[in-house]
Order: C-alpha cells, then sequence, then structure tokens
C-alpha cells in the first residue's frame, strides 16, 4: 500500500518536475543550495500528498506548495544546516549541461529574464512566475489568495517594468 | 519587449527544459519522507511551553488573590499582574492556533501572513513591557510579599503612595497610544521603527516589514 502511494507520488513529481525545477531556480541564486531547496519541497509535497484536495488541479496544488516553501526558504537567514546526509543530489537535473558557450540572441533574453525575475520580491516573483507559466488570473488568484482584479493590475505594472528593463539593451 | 517576444522566449526555455529535464528516481526514492517533520514543529513546541507556564502562573496570581482578598492593595496587585499573565496566556493560544492553522496547500498570501504573525510574536511582549511601565509597582508589590514577606504598601507613606498612583495613572494614556502606533503598519515613521528595532531581534523585525509588503501587495 505504501510502496504504492510512493510510486503515486513519484509519478506525480515527474510529472511536475518543471515547476518544482522552475520555482527552485528563481527563489535560490545560489546553486550550492538549490538541492536543499529542491528537498524541502519534496519533503513537504509528501507531506501534503494525502491531503490532497481535488477541487483543485495538481499543479494549483504543486504550486501553492512549492511557492509556501521557496518564499520560506528564501526568508531564512542565511546560516542554513544541512538537515540530512541521506539527500546529496538534485533529484530534478539538466541532463547535460549547455557546452556551447555562445549565447544566442534568445538564451541572452532568457537570461535577462530571469534575472529580472530573481530581482522581485519574494510574492512578485512568484506572480511572475504563474504569469510566465500562461496560468489564468483566475488560477493565479486561487494560488496566491488575492482578487483577480488584483491580479491584473499586478500583471500589467510587472510587463511594464519588464518592457522598460528590455529598452534597455 | 511585446508578448509575442515573452513567449517566444518562454517556448524555447520550455522545449530546452522538455527535452533535458530530468528526474533522478534512485535519488527521490532514498529520501527518507517518512521521517520528514513539520517546519512548524518546533516553534510549536515552544509555544505549548509558553502556555504551560503562562497557565501556571495565572493559577498562581488567582491563589494569591483568593488568599489576600481581603487586603485591597494585595488584592488589586495581583489582579493587575493576573490580568497582564492573561494577556500574555492568550497570546501563547493564539500562536498555537495560528499554528495549526498553516498548511502550504492553502493559498500563499494566507498562509504567509500567519507565518510572519507567528515570527513577530515577540512584539506582543515588547507591548506588555511597555503597558506594564505604568503598573510595575505591582509587580514589586506582589513579588516581595510573595518572595520575602514584606508588604512594601503597609510601609509607604499615604501621600507618597496617592501621589504616586495619579502620576502612574497620568502615565497609562500616552502608552496607549505609543502601543497602537508600536504595528508593522507603522515602519514607515522613522521613530517606531528605531524603537521596535532596538528592542525586538532581527527575525521579528523582518516578520514586521514582510507583513507591510504582504499588505501592500494585497492592495
Amino acid at each position: 500500500m505504501k510502496a504504492t502511494k510512493k510510486q503515486q507520488f513519484i509519478k506525480t513529481i515527474d510529472e511536475h518536475k518543471k515547476i518544482i525545477y522552475k520555482i527552485v531556480n528563481s527563489y535560490c541564486p545560489n546553486k550550492n543550495d538549490r538541492k536543499d531547496l529542491e528537498q524541502e519541497i519534496i519533503i513537504q509535497l509528501w507531506n501534503s500528498f494525502d491531503n490532497y484536495n481535488s477541487d483543485y488541479k495538481y499543479s494549483t496544488w504543486m504550486y501553492r506548495i512549492a511557492l509556501n516553501v521557496a518564499i520560506s526558504f528564501y526568508r531564512k537567514e542565511k546560516k542554513r544546516l544541512v538537515k540530512s546526509d541521506f539527500y546529496n543530489e538534485e533529484s530534478i537535473f539538466i541532463i547535460e549541461e549547455d557546452t556551447n558557450n555562445e549565447l544566442t540572441e534568445l538564451d541572452y533574453h532568457l537570461k535577462l529574464l530571469q534575472e529580472f525575475i530573481h530581482n522581485l520580491n519574494e510574492l512578485n516573483k512568484a506572480l511572475m512566475l504563474l504569469y510566465l507559466e500562461e496560468k489564468s488570473y483566475e488560477e493565479i488568484a486561487e494560488i496566491l489568495g488575492i482578487t483577480k482584479t488584483n491580479v491584473a493590475t499586478k500583471i500589467s505594472r510587472i510587463k511594464l517594468k519588464l518592457k522598460k528593463e528590455f529598452q534597455k539593451i | 519587449m511585446e508578448a509575442g517576444d515573452l513567449k517566444k522566449i518562454l517556448e524555447t526555455y520550455d522545449t530546452k527544459l522538455n527535452e533535458k529535464l530530468s528526474l533522478n528516481v534512485t535519488s527521490l526514492k532514498s529520501i527518507n519522507l517518512d521521517k520528514a517533520e513539520k517546519n512548524t514543529q518546533s516553534i510549536l513546541i515552544y509555544r505549548i511551553a509558553e502556555i504551560v507556564v503562562f497557565s501556571l502562573l495565572t493559577m498562581f496570581i488567582g491563589n494569591y488573590i483568593g488568599s489576600n482578598w481581603n487586603q485591597t492593595h494585595l488584592a488589586i496587585s495581583g489582579i493587575i499582574v493576573g490580568v497582564f499573565t492573561l494577556i500574555a496566556l492568550s497570546g501563547s493560544i493564539g500562536q498555537v492556533v495560528l499554528l495549526q492553522q498553516i498548511d502550504f496547500a492553502k493559498p500563499i498570501v494566507d498562509i504567509r501572513k500567519k507565518i510572519e504573525l507567528v515570527n513577530s510574536h515577540s512584539l506582543l511582549f515588547l507591548k506588555l513591557m511597555f503597558l506594564s511601565a505604568p503598573i510595575w509597582w505591582s509587580y514589586v508589590v506582589v513579588g516581595s510579599d510573595y518572595l520575602f514577606n514584606i508588604d512594601l504598601y503597609n510601609n509607604m507613606d499615604a501621600n507618597f503612595v496617592l501621589k504616586y498612583l495619579m502620576v502612574n495613572s497620568l502615565l497609562i494614556i500616552p502608552m496607549v497610544w505609543f502601543l497602537n502606533k508600536l504595528t508593522y503598519k507603522n515602519l514607515n515613521v522613522k521613530w517606531i521603527r528605531k524603537t521596535i528595532g532596538f528592542f525586538v531581534g532581527t527575525k521579528t523585525m523582518k516578520a514586521l516589514e514582510f507583513l507591510n509588503d504582504i499588505e501592500e501587495f494585497e492592495r
């Protein structure tokens, strides 16, 4: 029974690994800390797995948990303790890093976009990530717990800021 | 940057991730998930310990008031100390309730608020400390009577006590005004920020600042 639950959990993580990867990368600029954040997210997801409310999509549930953990992690003081010795590798990883050092224009823009997201505060960062995932305003509002109108206003403000940032190039 | 450009960037990124992102199932399986503890567990233990301490103090004060009911000054001092103990006790109970409500699967803003209210708990003690200023004599009267069996009130000049009570009563109004100001909503006011920053630690200050950010975000 337990093995089935774990298998189902692993399957869910596999299907939504992109969510975890993107959140970890956005909230954790320090590459060495990423595996710790990833671990915390996975543990929290496991803790909440039994209480998953099927009224919501898996991705909504996952975003809420992963973002809540990431914000807590981000807000913790720098001195983080390595909590375990059983988890030394990242579970979600890029198979092979690009060895080609030449950046295409798209890569360069992607880097700028990631930098822009890094510089947003914790809550706006969450909003921006959800917007970039093309979530509907309704779903963003549901994940964040603010009104749809508020989501729309904030996104238009951030987009304006982003536009200005890219015009500097 | 137009919406179309943004979409193009993201599509490229997504394609790259779809192609190259992999899950290390062995590593994931090796995580001892069953040993995982809730992050809030240690804070919960502290708050429960607070509840135990304040409950014991409340019982002690209740007993003290009952035993000294015939001596008005001791009973009043006891009641004042008791009220403060009850405020502290209800604050700690409120914290446990908040901690029980923290569920990371709930909307982010709501959960963040609860977490930061837990993290800024020491502000309550700061407020109680300031609020105690006009009535600090109650603690001294109760303490000296209980610990050393010395009734300070009986050894004081009646005129002095009267003047003292008047001056301290007058202090209550500015103190209440001051305490109302000591909130995260007023962190933009320099002297309030400095006062809070001086008495509470960085963790509390950060929590208060974030509560302010959350409120801003909700607007």
